[in-house]
């Protein structure tokens, strides 16, 4: 058994996955450890201050950018579950031609560099002649938000079994009934962990909100007009907030879509 | 009654499901609209723009090639260009060489927690682009952790003013930031290897490193290219991270494009770049869709 372990340990992928390891969480452990340093610079850490993060909360700028950006998020999430929830069952279970097309075009948002959708957008706006505002983020949003939940819950519907919904039907259920009783609470988790992904990819989107920012801006956004004056320490903080509030909203949705895992 | 009816025959109940037609096809009205008006028509204006003119402080309406001849004729735009291609053909190598071996790792010798080794690969993905991108910045910063470091060990006088604002620190960003992108289809086309084709290759007598090589590696090309092109598009197309960390020698496509949308304020020839990387990355995604491992494209 010791003898097992040493082994394991000596293994040079062993090594090599611990270092590995290091380089992805290393840059995150630097940021959050500059946030509590005293000095204004990077040089010379000594001691733990707390006082980057008061003065925060008493930024009436900051505060109301991440207003801004949890308001774009939760109305962004909100329109892409239902648009993309439907959007999976008319995916997995209508036949149509050009299916495999509407797939691809579906994916777009997700695997195009996030320029492409911020400039298109930009343009769109301009030749409806809006002004940018909250909606044009919103839309932003709503673009890459909507085939995140749409393809977690097409997964989750592909491999449901259809006999529950035959036997309800067969028992006398409504369609409506059906859906509500019988496959809503199947594809729930997936619904629920795809928003929480979605959220968190909302809250943080940067690369086309960019393009469709105008006077109203959002906590990223903010974020960035604060980096052009260097990096101070309240960056570092507003950056551990940030940082903490994903982790959270990450393992949340991990023990969500866990469950699929045992489907 | 007609239920009744279907109830023992088990075939015409699946062609006859609940949300099949006409249903589904009502189902599929909000996600039209969003196909249509947030994907497809914003595309296709920005490839009409990409062929009107900037005159003046206004854009014609006459359809030109202009932009698309000026983008060629000028050096320095091709060198941008080409400069994009290398950097992003730098990282998303780095990315594979580096996820590889703990995809490998990950897979096939780790039995317990390995969900949970998993997730910690591939949630970056999701926590703060701008967190990641302002931790580089700490770390290869002339204040940064590197250089106080090695201040604060004698080893040099001045700040080593090489790591940031230049291509490497472009290079070492991106790569960071593709990991997780490359590591998914990795993981996935290893953990798919059946068990009993790798003992059937070691009861043939084969090592540890010939059935790498011979049995384990040619099952993760489709894998490897998705991860590979996935990294590819993502970094070809970044614009932050070269404004944040690449100074002026390490400005990339992006950066073109977004300047082109603010002080230069040439819409036209910023559409018609962005039409270029539209192409590119719809060429890529079209080869990966035929050659690479569907499983591992991010939420499949």
């Amino acid at each position: 058994m010791k003898k097992e372990r040493r082994k394991f340990k000596l293994s040079p992928l062993g090594i090599y996955a611990v270092l590995a390891y290091s380089f992805l969480y290393l840059p995150l452990a630097v940021v959050i450890v500059f946030s509590f340093s005293p000095t204004k610079s990077i040089v010379g850490f000594s001691g733990f201050t707390t006082r980057w993060y008061i003065k925060l909360f008493n930024d009436e700028a900051l505060i109301a950018a991440l207003i801004h950006s949890l308001q774009v998020s939760l109305t962004a999430v909100s329109i892409a579950v239902v648009v993309g929830t439907s959007g999976a069952f008319f995916l997995v279970r209508a036949n149509f031609p050009g299916k495999q097309l509407f797939r691809s075009l579906s994916q777009l948002p997700l695997i195009l560099p996030g320029i492409i959708l911020g400039i298109a957008l930009l343009i769109l706006f301009m030749n409806l002649g809006f002004e940018l505002s909250m909606f044009s983020i919103l839309m932003g949003h709503v673009c890459f938000t909507t085939p995140v939940i749409m393809f977690q819950v097409a997964s989750r519907l592909q491999r449901l079994p259809r006999s529950f919904e035959y036997a309800a039907k067969d028992l006398g259920a409504t369609p409506v009934k059906i859906f509500w009783y019988v496959t809503l609470p199947m594809i729930r988790t997936a619904i629920i962990g795809g928003a929480l992904l979605a959220f968190t990819m909302s809250f943080d989107e940067i690369i086309i909100t960019y393009f469709l920012t105008g006077t109203w801006t959002t906590l990223p956004v903010f974020i960035y007009g604060m980096m052009r004056f260097g990096l101070s320490p309240q960056v570092f903080a507003i950056s551990t907030v940030v940082l903490t509030f994903a982790m959270v909203l990450i393992v949340l949705m991990a023990k969500f879509t866990a469950v699929r895992e045992e489907l | 009654m007609k239920s009744m009816k279907e109830l023992p025959n088990n075939k015409r109940g699946k062609k006859r499901g609940v949300f099949d037609k006409p249903r589904s096809y009502i189902m599929g009205i909000p996600i039209i609209f969003w196909l249509l008006i947030i994907i497809i028509t914003p595309v296709i204006l920005m490839l009409i723009m990409s062929f009107r003119q900037k005159v003046g402080y206004d854009i014609s309406n006459i359809l030109t090639l202009s932009n698309y001849l000026e983008i060629l004729k000028k050096p320095s735009y091709v060198k941008i260009l080409l400069r994009s291609f290398r950097i992003a053909l730098i990282a998303s190598t780095l990315a594979i060489f580096a996820s590889y071996p703990l995809a490998y790792y990950i897979s096939r010798k780790i039995r317990k927690g390995r969900h949970l080794l998993f997730m910690l690969i591939i949630a970056p993905l999701w926590i703060s682009y701008l967190v990641r991108i302002i931790a580089w910045r700490a770390i290869l910063g002339n204040k940064g952790l590197i250089n106080s470091t090695l201040m604060a060990l004698g080893l040099i006088k001045e700040p080593l003013s090489f790591l940031l604002y230049n291509q490497f620190a472009v290079a070492i960003t991106l790569t960071y930031i593709s990991i997780p992108f490359v590591f998914i289809p990795l993981y996935t086309a290893l953990e798919k290897i059946p068990v009993n084709l790798i003992d059937a290759a070691r009861d043939l007598g084969a090592n540890e490193f010939h059935t790498f090589i011979n049995v384990i590696l040619p099952l993760c090309i489709p894998g490897l290219l998705t991860g590979f092109m996935l990294a590819f598009i993502i970094s070809l197309g970044d614009y932050i991270i070269p404004m944040q960390l690449g100074g002026t020698g390490g400005m990339m496509l992006g950066n073109i494009i977004w300047s082109q949308f603010g002080f230069a304020f040439n819409w036209p020839l910023g559409a018609a770049l962005g039409f270029i990387l539209f192409s590119i990355a719809a060429v890529i995604l079209a080869i990966t869709q035929k050659f690479g491992s569907r499983e591992g494209m991010l939420y499949e």
